[in-house]
């Protein structure tokens, strides 16, 4: 019986589809990117009900110490003085009646702060509020709890 | 002179082993630079203007006022956030469009508001639906009731 050696082979990792790979999750990521049009940095209440805020909706933020940044949706949050949200949600209701408004309020904001906006928000005729939140954590023993940062 | 052939080995192949490197650094930078938004929230109809607006009776309401201290007091007595939904489930088996009113006190934190009215509103998952409840702001309080 003939013997013959073995051909000695390259020990090659085949990676070619790895670019592939990545350039796919590349475009998820693309398609899936929103640009956050307030980026205040706020700890909001947690809810149990939350509803998903319809697309280009205007962003009013007010943070612990007051400030208050308002956007239409279109462009990035500006601070403005609050005796300015009236004509800023009036301008924004001429515009689109049906634009909804998401408040943003930190939880530890003074209830007198958030009112001003909500009255606001009526005088100018907006139809709904969304009061941004994240999602309530029931504990073991069943009361609910803030979920994370 | 020996004129030397042309080397054959060279590989004819695109060299796309750095394709990979650049495509993960950028799914890097997307990693980092990408935050995770908020886009989720308690909705709150806001009522529409009516030339006459109906009167609503404080008396005929469920006044829920919240103290600076995020003490919550329904029709004037102390009571836990738990325990609304059980006080209000009488009255609205009644009247189910028994209104509820909600009044924060300007100095308390507006997470009470929410918290409470997140509370009235995950009644309808117990059987218990709240279809009235109005936040009055304080300019209409003024107007209204003083």
């Amino acid at each position: 019986m003939e013997l013959h050696a073995s051909k000695r082979q390259d020990a090659v990792i085949p990676t070619a589809s790895m670019a592939d790979i990545a350039l796919l999750l590349i475009i998820f990521f693309l398609i899936t990117f929103q640009i956050e049009v307030d980026k205040t940095q706020v700890a909001l209440p947690a809810t149990g009900i939350r509803l998903e805020v319809p697309e280009k909706s205007a962003y009013i933020s007010i943070t612990e110490d007051g400030t208050i940044r308002v956007s239409t949706g279109e462009e990035i949050s500006q601070i403005v003085p609050m005796a300015d949200v009236v004509s800023f949600a009036s301008t924004t209701v001429s515009r689109n009646p049906d634009r909804a408004f998401v408040l943003k309020a930190d939880k530890d904001t003074p209830y007198r702060l958030v009112d001003q906006v909500v009255d606001a928000l009526k005088q100018a005729q907006a139809k709904t509020i969304y009061l941004l939140s994240e999602q309530e954590v029931q504990t073991a023993g069943g009361a609910p709890a803030a979920g994370g940062a | 002179m020996r004129i030397r052939r042309k080397d054959r080995g060279v590989s004819e192949e695109i060299p796309t082993a750095t394709m990979a490197d650049v495509a993960f650094l950028l799914i890097i930078y997307f990693m980092v630079t990408s935050t995770f938004a908020a886009t989720r929230g308690l909705d709150f109809a806001l009522p529409e203007e009516e030339e006459n607006p109906p009167m609503i009776e404080k008396e005929e309401s469920v006044l829920i006022a919240i103290e600076p201290s995020g003490q919550y007091v329904v029709d004037g007595q102390p009571m836990e956030l738990g325990d609304i939904l059980d006080y209000l489930e009488p009255k609205l088996a009644r009247n189910p469009l028994k209104p509820v009113i909600i009044r924060p006190d300007p100095q308390s934190s507006y997470g009470y508001m929410v918290d409470v009215f997140d509370e009235l509103r995950q009644g309808a998952e117990r059987g218990i639906e709240v279809k009235n409840i109005s936040i009055p702001t304080q300019r209409e309080i003024e107007a209204f009731w003083n």
